[in-house]
C-alpha cells in the first residue's frame, strides 16, 4: 500500500513536471495572443483591434504573469475542463474533441495491444518449444526483420498487400460507419502496430521461456507425466511473463507515438491527426491537453504493470 | 528441445545450456559495416558521381510518368519523371546528417551527464536521473513534435530534437556504466595519484564507457533515421530538401501506391536495409563486448 503510495506521489510530480515544460514551452515560444486573433493582434494602432486584443486578454488571462495561468489552467484540468480550442472561428470547449477522437486513437491501441500480444505468446511458445531449431532460429531472423522495419513502411507494405492488390481490408476509416465495419476498417492500422510489439514481445518472452524451463519444477512436472504441451503453457508461461509485462507497459509510450503515425497513413482522425492540425494552428490548448492525455495514460499503465507484478509473482508482494 | 535420457526415461522440455553470447564478430557485422559504409560513402560522393540530376524531371515525349524501373531508370521515377534511384542516394545525404548530429549531439550531452551523474553521484546523480525521468516520460514522438512545432523546421532543428530524445537512453547507460568503473581498483589508483576528477573522468573513465556507447551510437543512428521518416509522415519533417522519409511519403497515397508502388517502395528498401545493417552491427558489437542489456 505505502509503495503504490509512493509511485502515485511520483507520477503526480512528473506529470506536473510535463505539464509544466510544456505549458511554459508552448507560451514562451508560441504568441498565444496572435493564435487566438489572427493579424488583429499585430494590429495596435487600430482603437477596434486593441479593444479586441484587451478583451482577448482579460478572457483568457494573458496579462496575468505565467505561473498564475498555469495554476488556472492546471486547476481547470484537473477538473476535466481543457479550456478552449484557439481558432478564429470560435472557441468550442476543447473537451468536445476530445471526446471525439480520444476513443478512435484508445481503440486501435487496445485491438493493437491484444494483437501483439496474441500474436507473441504463441510465437514465444512456439519457439522455446523449438530452441535453437531451424524453426526458433527463422523466428528469431523474422522478429529481428520485423524490429528493424519502420512503422510506416510497414503501414506501406500492409497497405498494398493486405489493402490494394488483396482488397481485404478499406484504405481509410469512416466515422460515420457503424461499429463493426469500423472495427474492421481499424485492423490494418493496429496490425501495423502490433507486428513489431509482438516482434519486441516475443523475443523477451522466448528468452523467459528458455531460462524458466530449465527450472527443477519443470522437470519435476514432466517426471510426473504431466504432457509437454501443458507444461508450457500451464506451469512456464505464467513465471516467465515478467519482461514481457514490463516492456508492454513501456511499450504504449512508443505505441502512442507510433499510433500518430499510423493513423495518418490510413486516415484515422484519433488523437494523432487531432495533434497535427492544433500544432499547424499552433492551437496550444489542444496540443496541450493531447500531451497530457499521452503521458498520463503512459504513467497510469507503468504502474498497473507494477501492480500486475505482485499477481503474478508473490515473492514480489510487500 | 527432447533430451531422451535413457536411464530414467523422462524428457526434458528443452535444451539445458544457456543462450550462449557469440565472442565471434561473424560475418554478417562485416556485410552490415560493408553497407553502411558504401551508403555513407555514396552519399558524400554523390555530387561527384555520375548519377542524374535528381531535381530535373526526364518525361519521355508521348508518354506519362511515373515510370517504372528500367536501365535508364533502376529505381523507376516519381510521378513528375524525376529519377528515384539518384533521389534516394540525394536523400540519403539529408537522412544521413540527421542520424549523425542527432546521435552526436545525444552521445555527447547524454554521455557527460551520465558519467557524472555515475561518477559524483548523491545530488548530482539524483537531479540528473530526474531530468532523464522527465525526458523519458514523454512519449518521444510527441516531444519531438512539440520541439519542432515551437521552433522550426531546419535540418538543424530537427537533429537536434532528434538527438535530445537519445539524451536519456544515452545517459542510462553511460551511468550505469561508469557505476560499475567508478569503484575499480585503476580509478583507486589514479586518484590516490593525485588526480584531478576531470583527469579521472577523461582519462580513466572515458575509454571504458564509449565501447558500451558504440553499440548504443549505431542503434541510436538508426532510431534517428527512422524518427525523421515518422516526423515525415506527419509533415513535420525539413522543409527544404529531402530525405528518405519525404521520398516514401511521396508514393504513399493509395492511388500512387497501386500504379507505381515503386514510389515509395524503393527508398523502404534502401532505408530499411541500412536500418537493418546499423541495427545488425550494433547488436554484434553489443554482444562482443558483452555489455550488458542495460537500456533500450
Amino acid at each position: 500500500m505505502n509503495y503504490l503510495f509512493q509511485r502515485l506521489g511520483m507520477a503526480v510530480m512528473l506529470l506536473l513536471a510535463v505539464s509544466a515544460l510544456t505549458f511554459g514551452g508552448m507560451n514562451l515560444l508560441g504568441d498565444p495572443l496572435f493564435n487566438i486573433l489572427g493579424p488583429v493582434a499585430a494590429d495596435t494602432s487600430n482603437p477596434t483591434s486593441v479593444a479586441k486584443i484587451e478583451a482577448a486578454k482579460e478572457k483568457y488571462y494573458l496579462d496575468r504573469p505565467l505561473p498564475e495561468r498555469y495554476v488556472r489552467w492546471l486547476g481547470d484540468m484537473v477538473t476535466g475542463d481543457f479550456g478552449v480550442q484557439f481558432s478564429s472561428t470560435g472557441e468550442p470547449p476543447v473537451t468536445n474533441l476530445l471526446k471525439e477522437r480520444t476513443p478512435r486513437t484508445f481503440q486501435l491501441l487496445v485491438l493493437a495491444q491484444f494483437m501483439a500480444t496474441a500474436i507473441s505468446i504463441p510465437w514465444a511458445l512456439i519457439a522455446a518449444a523449438r530452441v535453437r531449431r531451424p524453426t526458433d532460429r527463422i523466428s528469431t531472423v523474422t522478429s529481428f526483420l520485423l524490429i528493424a522495419l519502420p512503422n510506416f513502411a510497414l503501414g506501406i507494405i500492409l497497405k498494398y498487400l493486405l489493402g490494394i492488390k488483396l482488397g481485404w481490408f478499406p484504405l481509410t476509416y469512416t466515422a460515420s460507419d457503424p461499429f463493426f465495419s469500423r472495427l474492421h476498417q481499424l485492423i490494418l492500422p493496429a496490425l501495423t502496430i502490433a507486428l513489431p510489439a509482438a516482434a519486441v514481445y516475443q523475443r523477451l518472452l522466448r528468452t523467459d521461456l528458455v531460462t524458466t524451463l530449465q527450472e527443477d519444477f519443470i522437470l519435476m512436472a514432466r517426471s510426473k507425466g504431466v504432457p509437454r504441451r501443458r507444461v508450457l503453457v500451464r506451469h512456464a508461461l505464467r513465471p516467465s511473463l515478467f519482461s514481457f509485462i514490463t516492456v508492454f507497459g513501456i511499450n504504449t509510450g512508443a505505441l502512442i507515438g507510433g499510433s500518430l503515425i499510423v493513423e495518418t497513413i490510413f486516415r484515422v482522425p484519433g488523437l494523432g491527426s487531432a495533434i497535427v492540425e492544433a500544432i499547424l494552428r499552433e492551437d496550444f490548448p489542444v496540443v496541450l491537453a493531447i500531451v497530457m492525455i499521452a503521458t498520463t495514460t503512459f504513467v497510469l499503465v507503468n504502474i498497473a504493470v507494477d501492480l500486475l507484478y505482485s499477481v503474478l509473482d508473490p515473492r514480489v508482494r510487500r | 528441445m527432447s533430451d531422451q535420457s535413457a536411464e530414467t526415461g523422462v524428457t526434458v522440455p528443452v535444451a539445458a545450456e544457456p543462450d550462449r553470447v557469440q565472442r565471434r564478430i561473424g560475418i554478417g557485422f562485416w556485410l552490415s559495416i560493408s553497407w553502411i559504409v558504401l551508403v555513407v560513402l555514396v552519399a558524400v560522393l554523390a555530387p561527384w558521381l555520375p548519377l542524374k540530376d535528381p531535381d530535373a524531371n526526364y518525361i519521355v515525349s508521348g508518354t506519362r510518368p511515373p515510370y517504372g524501373p528500367s536501365w535508364t531508370h533502376p529505381f523507376g521515377t516519381d510521378q513528375d519523371a524525376r529519377d528515384l534511384f539518384s533521389r534516394v542516394i540525394f536523400g540519403a545525404r539529408t537522412s544521413l546528417i540527421i542520424g549523425f548530429v542527432a546521435i552526436s549531439f545525444g552521445m555527447i550531452i547524454g554521455g557527460g551527464l551520465g558519467i557524472i551523474a555515475g561518477y559524483y553521484r548523491k545530488w548530482v546523480d539524483r537531479t540528473i536521473s530526474i531530468v532523464m525521468l522527465i525526458l523519458l516520460s514523454f512519449p518521444a514522438l510527441i516531444l519531438a513534435i512539440l520541439i519542432t512545432s515551437l521552433i522550426d523546421r531546419g535540418l538543424f532543428t530537427i537533429s537536434v530534437t532528434l538527438g535530445i530524445l537519445a539524451i536519456a537512453p544515452v545517459g542510462r547507460l553511460a551511468r550505469a556504466a561508469t557505476l560499475s568503473f567508478a569503484d575499480r581498483e585503476f580509478v583507486t589508483a589514479a586518484r590516490s595519484l593525485g588526480a584531478s576528477n576531470g583527469r579521472i573522468i577523461i582519462r580513466e573513465l572515458l575509454p571504458n564507457v564509449v565501447i558500451p556507447m558504440a553499440a548504443l551510437a549505431l542503434l541510436g543512428m538508426a532510431v534517428a533515421i527512422v524518427a525523421e521518416g515518422g516526423l515525415a509522415f506527419l509533415g513535420l519533417s525539413i522543409e527544404k530538401g529531402f530525405t528518405w522519409g519525404k521520398l516514401i511519403l511521396y508514393g504513399a497515397g493509395a492511388r500512387d501506391l497501386e500504379r507505381a508502388p515503386w514510389i515509395s517502395f524503393a527508398p523502404i528498401l534502401v532505408l530499411f536495409v541500412t536500418v537493418l545493417a546499423l541495427n545488425y552491427a550494433g547488436d554484434r558489437i553489443r554482444d562482443y563486448f558483452d555489455v550488458k542489456e542495460i537500456s533500450l
